[in-house]
């Protein structure tokens, strides 16, 4: 008998090639399921959700806040992520860290060793006998020395096991660390209610909102349901019955939420304060201090007075207590807490928990003995100044468990490999509170890698497995009658019913007092920020997310400092100029790139890039302002001081290199009840298609479109789109068939910025199609512009022909380059080298429906086909359907008034087509 | 003396033993050259289109650059045979022969781009309207389709053109050959002689044959250049998408194409001491024909001005960005090699001497690959939908191709130095017993 056991087990890269190559395989025989061992995986549809029977419905976290999710599975491998409709914070929509997550999921860098001191080993070689001996020590003394690191968690199944294991040794410490958390918010909460409850904004019934620096349509936790609620607000007004509502922006830096305003402020931080100061006095709040007028507060203030309670005003992540509590209580006075604010209990709050400061006087004191990181990586995210590698040090035993062999995982003694939420059992809570149990939606990728549950019942002393563990929690809560009729029924939903937290009734302390004002910053302001697609940094090995071009700056491949366009002006920096900011004696050399719109004096700084040590991404690019961020100060820092260096470096960069002069602009602004004049009647030599059966169109809303990039990415995912790497997207060679391209308009001081996503127009008169010169690009008879790949020989004359120029092409074998396409969606072919790639209208999803319809006999539905833009979009901002059918919801878009094709001029008469952004009367016209 | 004896060198050059270090050099050079080209053939078939600085939008590079360049020197340089002929112009004796050799090498250089241009070369032959299995027949509205048959005609003819010419001269060298007792050497130029024996009858169906291969290569002229360029000026790129664009390619190409036969004709005197048979005056008229069709390509460049003014918003933006843009230093100094250089030529000092000629004639050459390189990446500057992409800029890969399709047309035109007779015989034989005649 052969020694088979002992042959090496195969590299990870063998594994995939040979999962690739096995899906095929598996699905020809039928078996479309995983193995037994992982759960029970329910193969139903989420509700609502047609035609994905292979979907499966859990729960993703973003800042320890749920988003629920229907995961596609092919043979066990789960391929795409999309939104679940039941869930209230994702309504069917993704954004792109969701997205990205099947990516994350199957990342070939992921952490599958284990580690002690940052060197993998190939078994569990003493690993288990050092635990049992330290948890026998620890149990011995009571748990003192011991100390648990978290981030942010809000899963009741996790608060359990930890309360479990506080019981179980008394003397251990629990510790949250969110580098991304925000102490203003809750001090300014207790300033107005005397509790650190948080706001739930509905924007649904909000007819006007000021933002104060809050990136209400920004990513984050709660951007899905806002954007739907935002857009949802806003469809009377489309539709000319109401007034459109407001949306009043002030902000330090672009955001989305400011690219959407009818009138956005460029304030640096303490403007805000004054600005948030001077609106609170004219709505009569009394305390909140002399400040000097402000030219715009009594508009403001009376147009929120006008709007009563369905007025809200949101203070955002980083702003200053004081403008929280002013935030806190103009919302009081104007009433709109119960309408379009609601006031929860933070469900991932944790009073019992200490923060990273404790922690780090705790291990300088050398009262740490015992240090638990649990998906946390304070080594790259801590404040700059507290050596958390130099603190680790001085901890005898420290064990961090995550998903990559990352900065904190390569300073402890041990590392454990922790499985990705869609491999394992779990549970969380959304934004506004609504739980949700996360089941596996694949088997583990990773044998070794262990679920952060279980990693913690173990240490507390149980040994269960995650199911088991969950179960345990939701058993409690729902206690033993018909709780399998409701485990499974949340399973199947993807959420619990009614959980969402109850609204705390409070009201604004009598002695309300919004704080001391700021004072003045001298000089520069160093502003931190989440990275639109790193987020804190642990979505910097995603490949995805570092290909795509961010929304407002458009960087790919590493980040820059955003510097105001004055300031750069009075600089003399371009693009690209290094410069050297020292804050509080801490130094970095940085890139910046010019902000339009971005306020005077103010320096952003995204966090998140330049990580030391992730796996396979180009780690050197971009810059680490974790290095700067002092503790003290972690969102805006005063007294950054900013030298130009003379260099340049470079920047890989979509912007687009010179200013638009094209008339109609490509997006354009109406008012309500405007209407575009329709193109005269197009003429050609040659006869027009028919299209006896569907004709396939899409509408997009612009005035819905927050530029959020969940389209491009959904199209990425769903269609196989390789990554590129930074070198070739600096040469202009990125594959994405979904570009969304921003536009800014006007001074650079105040632009006024449109976002328009750029799928394939699918032309009826398509002129890539007549200049192919083998015919590899045909029109079909559902009226889609189709590329035959196998017949492709790749002139590229197509793309010269393009206006478009949505047309992609391999230069290189992309599809097979290592790592760019860790995953695959056997539905759609993968492109060879030499040919030209495209949109399809996600072609495969409509022969989808196509059978399906057929074996039921009947005709496709209306909204049956979904396009995997279209489905991601959080506003619904994306209709598909069949034009020939007068009641389709595109069709009733294409009737619209502010329906207009896109370079309509040219007579390529595009199938997709657009409707105008709206502006209300008062803005200036475009 | 008997006219037999006037031609002796020339065809004495072809039979030559040996040839000297310098040609083996030159030889050795532009072998080089091609050895070059086939790595650099290699490594795009290997790797693809990756190795270049291509992208969106700048979809064409060197590939396309390279090929208008080569098509516009092959068709100038036929073209001023062609008109030798039909005019029977006294300078066609001169340098009717290889005027149509360089051609056909540019021709031949030019014939490789379209092909190595692909994302997959090996594939071709698709273009070609062949019963393929799946009956999937090329799309005959496609300019690229037509331009297959441009280049496939302009080869075939080019070579009709230039062989038909050649025929008697192949008989005198076989007959040279056989008197000097080189029985292989005679028996091979015997059967590309095609049994010629220089009967009147011969004589007659030669002259009809050779006049009617030559008025064929004259809409050749036209048709080819203006199918490249229509493959710019039939896309809706706003700066192609003009009716000025066939035009302002075809003329000026005159001029690199002029210039490379001003060149050779320069080597050839000095390198191969023809100076008895490209004389001062066969150089005079060369040049002069050089500088007049530079100053006619002025015309071009002002009228690109003009029409920039008159056009549409679009086609403005983007031919002023054309003009004036990234690549616009570029621009103006293919219209200052063009049109300014040449007109050096008007003066008689310079034009007699031959590192002027050449440095002039290659000058020309070098402004007119400006002019495309502009065409090709200037007119992408401007869209109607503003540029994502970075500025084309080539790679060493691309340059290594025109490196090597350079040497490629030098190892053509160097073999046809050595084996054929650089100057017609029969041409110099009739001129000059038309010139003894009282």
């Amino acid at each position: 008998m052969t020694d088979e056991h002992s042959l090496p087990p195969p590299e990870r890269r063998t594994v995939l090639r040979a999962a690739g190559a096995s899906l095929a395989l598996a699905a020809a025989a039928g078996c479309d399921i995983g193995p037994e061992e992982f759960g029970h995986p329910l193969h139903a549809r989420g509700h609502g959700v047609h035609a994905e029977a292979l979907s499966y419905a859990t729960v993703l976290e973003l800042d320890g806040l749920g988003r629920g999710v229907l995961v596609r599975t092919r043979a066990g491998h789960a391929i795409k992520i999309e939104g679940n409709p039941a869930h209230p914070a994702s309504l069917g929509a993704t954004d792109v860290f969701l997205e990205s997550a099947v990516l994350s999921l199957h990342d070939p860098t992921r952490s599958r060793r284990i580690r002690r001191a940052g060197r993998a080993l190939r078994e569990a070689a003493g690993l288990p006998g050092f635990l049992g001996e330290r948890r026998a020590a620890l149990a011995a003394q009571g748990g003192a020395g011991l100390r648990l690191l978290t981030g942010p968690v809000s899963s009741p199944t996790q608060r359990r096991l930890i309360g479990t294991l506080l019981v179980a040794f008394p003397e251990a410490r629990w510790h949250v660390h969110a580098p991304l958390g925000d102490a203003g918010a809750a001090e300014g909460a207790r300033r107005a209610f005397g509790q650190a409850v948080v706001p739930v904004h509905d924007l649904s019934r909000a007819a006007c909102v000021l933002s104060l620096g809050a990136d209400l349509l920004g990513p984050g936790p709660a951007q899905l349901r806002q954007a739907r609620d935002w857009s949802a607000a806003r469809a009377p007004g489309r539709a000319g019955h109401a007034p459109l509502p407001g949306l009043i922006v002030a902000e330090s830096v672009s955001s989305l939420t400011g690219a959407k305003a009818d009138r956005r402020l460029a304030l640096p931080p303490a403007g805000i304060e004054a600005l948030a100061r001077a609106v609170a006095t004219e709505l009569g709040i009394a305390a909140a201090g002399a400040a000097p007028q402000h030219p715009e507060a009594p508009g403001i203030a009376a147009a929120l007075r006008a709007a009563g309670p369905a007025a809200l005003v949101a203070a955002g992540r980083g702003q200053s207590a004081s403008v929280h509590a002013l935030a806190h209580a103009m919302n009081a006075t104007l009433g709109a807490i119960g309408t379009t604010v609601r006031l929860i209990d933070d469900p991932a709050g944790a009073a019992e928990a200490g923060d990273l400061a404790a922690l780090a006087e705790a291990m300088a004191r050398g009262a740490v003995t015992d240090l638990l990181v649990l998906d946390a990586n304070p080594v790259l995210d801590a404040p700059a100044g507290l050596d958390f590698v130099g603190l680790l040090a001085r901890v005898p035993h420290s064990v961090h468990a995550g998903l990559y062999p990352d900065e904190t995982a390569l300073a402890c003694a041990w590392h454990l490999p922790l499985r990705h939420p869609l491999e394992s059992w779990g549970d969380s809570l959304a934004f506004e509170g609504t739980a949700a149990i996360r089941q596996p939606a694949t088997v583990p990728l990773v044998e070794t890698a262990l679920p952060a549950e279980e990693i913690l019942a173990w240490t507390a002393g149980q040994s269960a497995a995650g199911e088991a563990l969950v179960r345990e929690t939701w058993r409690k809560a729902w206690g033993e009658a018909s709780f399998e009729e409701r485990w499974l029924a949340a399973l199947e939903a993807g959420v619990v019913p009614d959980s969402a937290a109850p609204a705390r009734d409070l009201r604004l302390s009598a002695d309300f007092n919004p704080g001391p004002a700021a004072p003045a910053a001298e000089g520069l302001t160093a502003l931190f920020m989440p990275d639109p697609h790193f987020w804190d940094g642990r979505f910097a090995p995603n490949a995805w997310l570092q290909e795509l071009p961010r929304p407002l700056d458009k960087l790919a491949w590493g980040n820059a400092a955003l510097i105001a366009p004055q300031d750069a002006m009075a600089l003399l920096l371009g693009d690209g100029a290094a410069v050297e900011l020292t804050l509080q004696g801490r130094s970095l050399r940085v890139p910046v790139v010019i902000a339009p719109g971005q306020a005077p004096g103010v320096v952003a700084l995204p966090l998140g890039g330049g990580r030391r040590a992730v796996g396979g991404v180009a780690p050197a690019l971009g810059f680490d302002a974790y290095r700067l961020r002092p503790a003290e100060a972690p969102w805006a820092a005063p007294g950054l001081v900013l030298r130009p260096t003379g260099e340049v470096l470079p920047l890989v960069s979509t912007a687009w290199h010179h200013p638009v002069a094209s008339d109609p602009p490509p997006v354009r602004r109406v008012a309500p009840g405007e209407v575009i004049p329709p193109l005269p009647e197009p003429r050609s030599l040659y006869p027009d298609w028919s299209y006896p059966g569907q004709a396939w169109g899409m509408a997009i809303d612009l005035d819905a479109c927050i530029g959020c990039n969940a389209c491009s990415l959904a199209c990425q995912a769903e269609n196989n789109t390789p990554v590129v790497g930074p070198e070739e997207t600096a040469r202009g060679r990125a594959m994405h068939w979904l570009r969304v391209d921003r536009y800014q308009y006007g001074p650079a001081e105040a632009p006024r910025t449109d976002f328009q996503p750029v799928p394939c127009m699918h032309c009826e008169k398509a002129p890539c199609e007549v200049v192919c010169p083998v015919n590899a690009t045909v029109h079909d008879h559902e009226g889609l512009n189709l590329m035959v790949y196998p017949r492709c020989i790749g002139t590229r004359t197509c793309s010269n022909n393009c206006p478009y120029k949505v047309r992609r092409f391999n230069w290189g074998d992309y599809a097979r380059a290592t790592g760019a396409l860790p995953v695959r969606n056997p539905e759609v072919p993968a492109r060879p080298r030499g040919v030209i790639e495209k949109c399809t209208y996600c072609q495969h999803r409509i022969a989808a429906a196509r059978t399906a319809a057929n074996q039921e006999g009947r005709a496709i539905r209306d909204g049956e086909v979904e396009t995997a833009c279209q489905r991601a979009c959080p506003t619904r901002a994306i209709s598909f359907g069949d034009i020939n059918d007068p009641e389709s919801a595109v069709s009733r878009a294409r009737r619209e008034g502010r329906h207009y094709a896109l370079l309509g001029h040219l007579d390529t008469r595009p199938r997709t087509t657009y409707l105008a952004r709206l502006v209300t009367p008062s803005e200036e016209p475009p | 003396m008997s006219m037999a004896a006037d031609t002796r060198p020339v065809a004495d050059v072809a039979l030559q033993g040996r040839f000297g270090w310098r040609f083996a050099l030159s030889v050795g050079a532009a072998a080089a050259g091609v050895l070059l080209l086939a790595y650099a053939v290699a490594a795009l078939l290997l790797r693809g289109t990756i190795l270049w600085g291509t992208n969106i939008p700048f979809v064409w590079g060197f590939d396309l650059i390279n090929y208008t360049w080569w098509i516009g020197i092959a068709n100038a340089a036929s073209l001023f045979a062609v008109i030798l002929v039909l005019r029977r112009h006294g300078l066609r004796t001169a340098v009717n022969r290889f005027a149509e050799a360089a051609a056909l090498a540019a021709v031949a250089a030019a014939a490789l781009y379209p092909i190595l241009h692909l994302g997959r070369p090996w594939l071709f032959y698709w273009v070609l309207p062949y019963p393929a299995t799946y009956q999937v027949w090329p799309q005959f509205r496609s300019t690229l389709v037509w331009d297959l048959w441009g280049i496939m005609s302009h080869v075939i003819v080019t070579s009709l053109f230039w062989y038909t010419g050649l025929i008697p001269d192949l008989a005198t060298m076989r007959d040279r050959a056989a008197a000097r007792g080189r029985m292989t050497t005679a028996r091979l130029y015997g059967v590309f002689a095609l049994g010629w024996r220089g009967s009147v009858q011969h004589w007659a169906r030669h002259q009809a044959a050779y006049r009617l291969v030559a008025a064929l290569v004259l809409p050749m002229l036209v048709s080819a250049q203006t199918i490249v360029a229509l493959e710019f000026a039939t896309t809706l790129v706003p700066d192609w998408h003009q009716a000025r664009l066939p035009l302002h390619v075809v003329v000026t190409g005159i001029p690199s194409g002029l210039g490379i036969v001003l060149a050779l004709a320069a080597l050839l005197r000095v390198g191969l001491g023809l100076s008895r048979y490209i004389d001062d005056a066969d150089m005079d008229l060369l040049a002069k024909l050089l500088a007049s069709a530079a100053l006619g390509c002025s015309y071009l460049y002002a009228e690109a001005l003009l029409s920039a003014a008159l056009e549409d918003p679009a086609t403005r933006a983007a031919t002023l960005a054309r003009l004036f843009g990234a690549y616009g230093l570029l621009h103006w100094g293919g219209a200052v090699l063009i049109v300014l250089l040449p007109q050096l030529l008007w003066l008689k000092a310079l034009r007699h001497r031959a590192l002027a000629a050449i440095l002039i004639g290659l000058g020309a050459a070098a402004g007119a690959w400006l002019d495309r390189f502009v065409l090709v990446a200037g007119g992408l500057l401007r869209d109607h939908l503003p540029r994502i992409g970075p500025l084309y800029a080539p790679t060493l890969p691309e340059w290594m191709l025109l490196l090597g399709t350079v040497g490629l047309f030098a190892l053509l035109m160097l073999l046809f130095a050595r084996l054929i007779p650089v100057v017609s015989m029969f041409e110099t034989r009739h001129e000059e017993s038309e010139a003894e005649v009282p």
